[in-house]
């Protein structure tokens, strides 16, 4: 509680000296300063953006972590990061890079793009937009604190309790990943909602469900997976604290619990969770494709079936991760079954896409570059989860290198290629700026050669014997050679990272403007708006006349999209402090539960309900701007 | 559909009536389950599925009623919540099963 108060005391203290000091002025100068207009914001661009950064943190730190592990295999018997550090180590790069770097990213784009395909001025709920976004926020900065207070989790990404329980993981490191995942998951949650309701409420007159851009359509089924799929995890999540924090016995078998109920939550919750982070990826794969094709995007409707299809199954197969606990041949085999014939929609989509470049006028752009990768790569990674989906092949390769080369071949291959793809394209329609494509193209050459010599010989790895989650090795097994090349490997990713920030660092300082068409080949409702887009999307809501609407309006020879609506005053919500606020209370709570400081905990949750409280008695409905009229020499 | 939201504004009014009829048999509903816990009525073996018969009963009032179901423009609601139970039952009965 005093270092509580010392600390608020010196942030006043910092502001006073950094704005000069307080005086009748100091809260007109908070408010109107930069800072806190990010702060507060509610804007679904500026969200995004927000995303953006705080997802590539993430993505860094997560590939700090991976580094060090492949910097401890790399020689047999090494004693670099050993026993709990290591356990550490990998725990944390799992967590870090699927629930706060490959899901903000997502929702990244998806704040970025979604709202501008479907020809509309923001979100269903900007408020919850922002809730959200700092929810996940604070929640991963919880998750991260605990390298420095007391030890990370160890018990692996997918904290099974027989590693996870207090007398297998003594320490806080558990409890910062139960309240961690909890918080970023209400804040994942209320993401997922918003666009849902975005996506059927917001639509410009004439964008029905099947003109809707192919990332729309994944974003929305991804965002379906969210609502079903997180409620399983918040509840394990809930049971796992309350063992860990205040003595049931949910998953303790010597009291009657069932540590295999842990399993089942977790992957009815786990392997959606892996769908919604590829499908946003297809979604991408598939505008960019197109695009840089110069072509519609071959079997739409077939696109759009497999889509939902790949959700609909992704709930019938999470047994497939459990086939070694012994649940039987008869369940075994059903899962198995229902886990092969995911492939069938994903296949459909691999040749959708083969169909869309073939007698395509393809631009080899950056973006195209990374969809091009992505293909073969996620097709190896495909291929392996079919011979995972086997049960008594399964025993031979579980808890084996070749099962991590398998997730690493469709996570980073398929949903980390994909964003980049997502990043290249869309980043003038965020930033307007273009990304430089020299070093784009040195940024993906050096990734992907990196990534398969690191990944593909993890394939032999597995084969050979090496288990997974082992931070050691014995020498003349005939595995040295292999880790050696696959350490190298890493080398090629981080050099392809660096070039991807240097990049960043450039076209911040001096890149090229980007036009409102950045690549003069825009399909879809976004490039049909200025490049960054003005506060307002559009200025009149576009009238849409078919498919990829843009290219519609371009092949009947008009400039620009027919407004829907005449020119008039816009409608627009207020920034608000309350979800930040509302945020920090929730990580003041859970700071308190994991140190075990009921009174700490109550605070945050006092916060959170005054927050709420001021929520509920806000009566600011927003302001209305003019937007400038394109046709009178307005500055687009 | 994006008309269809427009209709829900000038939805039809509605009466007060239905609205406390609903009110009164959730609460009396609610009154008969505390009821038949601490009283002998109902044989013991049959007060668990007694019970979940008056729960399903109040989300129907509850859902029609209070939120509205049974108007027009509710397609999705009614498809997200199928889509859930169906979830949510595949996922019980796996586990139940297994």
């Amino acid at each position: 509680m005093p270092t509580l108060i010392v600390l608020l005391v010196l942030a006043l203290f910092l502001a006073a000296i950094f704005t000069g000091g307080y005086n009748k002025q100091f809260f007109e100068r908070v408010r109107s300063s930069r800072t806190w207009d990010w702060l507060t914001t509610v804007d679904h661009k500026k969200i995004g953006i927000l995303y953006l950064m705080a997802g590539l943190f993430f993505f860094i730190i997560g590939g700090i972590e991976a580094t060090l592990m492949r910097l401890q295999l790399f020689a047999p018997g090494n004693e670099l990061f050993v026993g709990r550090t290591f356990n550490e180590l990998l725990t944390m790069h799992g967590t870090t890079m699927i629930f706060l770097a490959a899901m903000p990213l997502i929702f990244a784009i998806m704040n970025a793009v979604v709202p501008l395909q479907i020809g509309a001025r923001d979100v269903a709920f900007p408020f919850l937009n922002s809730l959200g976004f700092w929810l996940f926020f604070f929640g991963g900065l919880l998750l991260n604190l605990s390298w420095i207070f007391g030890g990370a989790p160890d018990a692996g990404w997918t904290s099974y309790t027989g590693l996870a329980l207090n007398e297998y993981s003594p320490g806080p490191g558990v409890d910062f990943y139960v309240l961690g995942l909890q918080i970023s998951g209400i804040g994942t949650l209320i993401g997922g909602l918003n666009f849902l309701v975005t996506i059927i409420n917001m639509r410009a007159p004439g964008m029905t469900f099947l003109r809707l851009p192919l990332f729309t359509w994944t974003a929305f089924v991804t965002s379906g997976l969210i609502l079903f799929a997180f409620p399983a995890l918040t509840v394990a999540l809930l049971m796992l604290m309350f063992d860990r924090l205040f003595g049931s016995n949910f998953f303790d078998y010597t009291m009657g619990g069932s540590t295999v109920i842990w399993e089942h939550l977790f992957w009815i919750f786990g392997h959606p969770e892996v769908y919604i982070v590829i499908l946003p990826a297809f979604g991408i794969m598939s505008d960019v494709i197109s695009t840089f094709s110069k072509k519609r995007l071959f079997g739409y409707n077939s696109m759009v079936f497999a889509t939902v299809l790949i959700g609909f199954l992704g709930f019938m197969v999470w047994v497939h991760h459990m086939f070694t606990v012994g649940l039987g041949p008869i369940t075994n085999s059903v899962f198995a079954v229902a886990t092969m014939a995911i492939a069938v929609p994903t296949g459909i989509k691999v040749f959708n896409w083969l169909f869309t470049m073939w007698g395509g006028e393809i631009q080899f752009k950056t973006p195209m570059l990374w969809a091009v990768g992505f293909i073969p790569t996620f097709v190896l990674g495909g291929m392996t989860g079919v011979m995972l989906a086997l049960p008594p092949a399964d025993y031979q390769y579980q808890d084996s290198y070749f099962v991590v080369a398998h997730f690493h071949y469709v996570l980073v291959g398929g949903t980390v290629f994909g964003l980049f793809a997502g990043i290249y394209y869309w980043w003038p329609k965020m930033f307007g700026q273009m990304l430089s494509e020299r070093l784009g193209k040195w940024h993906f050459w050096t990734f992907l050669i990196g990534f398969h010599l690191t990944f593909f010989p993890q394939h032999f790895l597995g084969l050979f014997g090496m288990p997974r989650r082992v931070f050691t090795y014995q020498t003349n097994v005939g595995l040295e050679r292999i880790n050696e090349i696959s350490t190298i490997g890493v080398a090629g990713m981080v050099i392809g990272t660096i070039f991807f920030l240097i990049n960043i660092v450039y076209t911040l300082r001096k890149g090229k403007k980007a036009e409102a068409d950045a690549w003069g080949l825009g399909r879809t409702l976004e490039w049909s708006i200025p490049s960054p887009p003005p506060e307002y999307n559009f200025a009149q809501t576009p009238l849409v006349r078919g498919f990829d609407a843009l290219w519609v309006e371009k092949e009947a020879g008009n400039k620009s999209m027919t407004p829907s609506e005449p020119l008039g005053s816009i409608h627009m919500p207020s920034p608000s402090y309350i979800p930040i606020l509302m945020s920090i209370g929730f990580f003041i709570a859970g700071f308190g539960f994991i140190v075990r400081g009921i009174p700490a905990a109550a605070i945050g949750l006092v916060v959170v309900f005054a927050a709420l409280f001021l929520r509920s008695f806000d009566y600011d409905h927003g302001y209305h701007v003019e937007p400038e009229d394109p046709e009178k020499g307005g500055k687009e | 559909m994006a008309k269809e939201n427009n209709q829900a504004i000038s939805r039809k009014p509605e009466s007060a009536v239905k609205h406390i009829l609903s009110f009164v048999l959730m609460i009396a509903f609610t009154a008969a389950a505390f009821y038949i816990v601490v009283s002998d009525v109902v044989p013991s073996g049959w007060v668990i599925p007694l019970l979940l018969v008056f729960a399903a009963i109040q989300v129907f009032l509850q859902l029609f009623t209070f939120m509205h179901l049974d108007q027009k423009g509710t397609a999705f609601y009614t498809f997200f919540m199928i889509a859930g139970i169906f979830i949510a039952v595949i996922s019980a009965v796996g586990i139940l099963l297994m």
